[in-house]
């Protein structure tokens, strides 16, 4: 490998590293961006709300119709409800959420931030004094660490009932027999299970992005390549993360593989 | 007093400055002329430790600052005031909160005082009126009038520097943001101002810096500039030569 790409490569991820610590330490640390803050779980939540209410109804309706005609064969129909209900809460649901969090939010932040640096906005932040991890990063790591979970819980809910949908008229399955077979699979492992990933794909994302926005050079060909990169790296890191926690929350919660 | 000593500079394998040197005092008005990408904007970068020179030093009031840490540095950047290209005003902020910003961050004004001492910036570069104005709604002039006021709220500058302060402005602007500049240094305070419109380094400043394959390959007053017999520096400017002779016309 050429020497000067791979000292390249290492200080990129010195950086990243830095960015993420430094970022994610910035919401204990003086001084405190409220307003940025809550700007930011706006553009965040409110922006990606709707594309992910539509995104998690017809995941579910489709995993719905699609374990019904495969579980009718078995005889099984009538455990659609569980299954809809564990897959959405330990795994599509957040990875769902989570990716299309990337594409709208994490997007948003590398663009935003890459047109800043273009613009020397962030220059002038340094000239005067404002740490700019601290004014441009943090707000949106918390933000993310706190509209991510709460998307996922409403995607996961919209879910369950596209799922109920299909399950109850199309497929003639039993309302109440689905819905408490989704009460039956709310446990604290299986809850646990999925409501620790958002907060790690939250902060994933936003760093991820953050850091490729911040890192823009080039006018506007950069910015579409470090906007492209910042979707493209936050998307294979939730998969191949969720992999990993998927391994470790099985083992740690007892689950038999 | 700004001092270069030998300072180089590459962006990755591109010698931007090689071996540059000199000094400027506080009170001098400077023009660094030359063309795009011949590291005029680098200097300015290297005098506010937004970049680190490869090699060589920079010495500020005395003291050496290329391995001064980030929070160190903001004492060194107080002492100056900075007007970028095309003024990177907060783009998510109106004028009034764009020039509050510093005022907000740093000081325990109320509302009233911001309010009040915004106001009296804004009037000083004939922008009163465009207050409550969000930044796209600014011309390109407006736009440096409203940069220029928000350097002036950050701090009390000992010398101002400008990056290409009249670039892509009618001759008008340019001309109003050139008055801008001379009646800000009456007190004494000198700047930098970086740009290849000669024209208007030549109505502002007293000192001409050329730079040309990352050198300094010019140094000295209006008057050897305009007499000067290198190439480069004769292409520059020729446009004086034209507005004079397009007035002898007239």
């Amino acid at each position: 490998m050429n020497p000067l790409k791979t000292k390249e490569l290492t200080g990129a991820l010195q950086d990243f590293y830095l960015l993420s610590i430094h970022g994610l330490l910035g919401i204990v640390r003086k001084p405190f961006y409220f307003k940025d803050t809550i700007e930011q779980m706006d553009y965040t939540g409110s922006d990606s709300f709707l594309i992910i209410l539509l995104v998690s109804l017809f995941i579910g309706m489709a995993l719905s119709l699609q374990l019904s005609a495969e579980l009718a064969l078995l005889g099984l129909k009538m455990y659609t409800g569980r299954i809809v209900g564990f897959s959405v809460i330990r795994e599509i649901g957040p990875v769902t959420v989570a990716l299309v969090f990337a594409g709208r939010a994490g997007a948003g932040m590398a663009s935003e931030l890459g047109s800043m640096v273009l613009g020397h906005q962030v220059d002038t932040l340094r000239v005067f004094g404002v740490d700019p991890i601290k004014k441009l990063v943090t707000p949106r790591i918390l933000s993310s660490l706190v509209m991510l979970p709460i998307l996922t819980i409403i995607g996961d809910a919209i879910s369950i009932f596209g799922g109920y949908y299909i399950a109850a008229f199309v497929s003639h399955q039993s309302s109440t027999f689905y819905w408490s077979s989704i009460r039956e699979i709310l446990t604290f492992e299986n809850v646990f299970s999925g409501s620790i990933k958002p907060f790690i794909f939250g902060y994933l994302i936003a760093c991820i992005s953050c850091y490729t926005g911040l890192s823009t050079k080039g006018g506007a060909l950069g910015l579409r390549r470090s906007t492209t990169r910042a979707v493209v790296i936050s998307m294979i890191v939730i998969i191949v993360s969720d992999f990993i926690m998927t391994r470790i929350l099985l083992y740690v919660l007892g689950f038999p593989v | 007093m700004i001092v270069f000593d030998k300072v180089w500079f590459a962006y990755n394998t591109r010698d931007v400055l090689k071996d540059i040197s000199f000094t400027i005092n506080s009170p001098e008005k400077v023009a660094i002329l030359g063309e795009s990408g011949e590291g005029k904007t680098t200097i300015l970068r290297l005098i506010l430790g937004l970049i680190r020179p490869d090699s060589g030093k920079i010495i500020i009031d005395g003291d050496d600052i290329a391995n001064k840490t980030e929070d160190e540095f903001r004492k060194v950047r107080r002492k100056f005031s900075i007007v970028f290209q095309e003024g990177a005003l907060f783009d998510s902020l109106n004028v009034k909160e764009n020039v509050a910003f510093c005022l907000r961050e740093y000081t325990k004004m109320t509302e009233e005082e911001i309010d009040k001492r915004v106001r009296d910036i804004l009037r000083i570069v004939g922008m009163e009126e465009a207050i409550e104005l969000m930044t796209e709604e600014l011309s390109g002039g407006m736009h440096r009038r409203v940069a220029i006021a928000r350097s002036l709220a950050a701090s009390e500058p000992k010398m101002f520097l400008y990056d290409e302060p009249t670039s892509g402005l009618d001759p008008v602007n340019a001309d109003n943001i050139c008055r801008l500049i001379l009646e800000l240094s009456k007190d004494g305070r000198g700047f930098i101002i970086v740009t290849h419109k000669v024209f208007d380094a030549v109505k502002v400043a007293d000192r001409f810096m050329f730079l040309k394959d990352g050198m300094i390959v010019f140094d000295g007053d209006k008057e050897k500039l305009i007499t000067t017999t290198i190439p480069e520096i004769q292409l520059f400017i020729a446009e004086l030569n034209f507005k004079s002779q397009v007035r002898a016309m007239q």
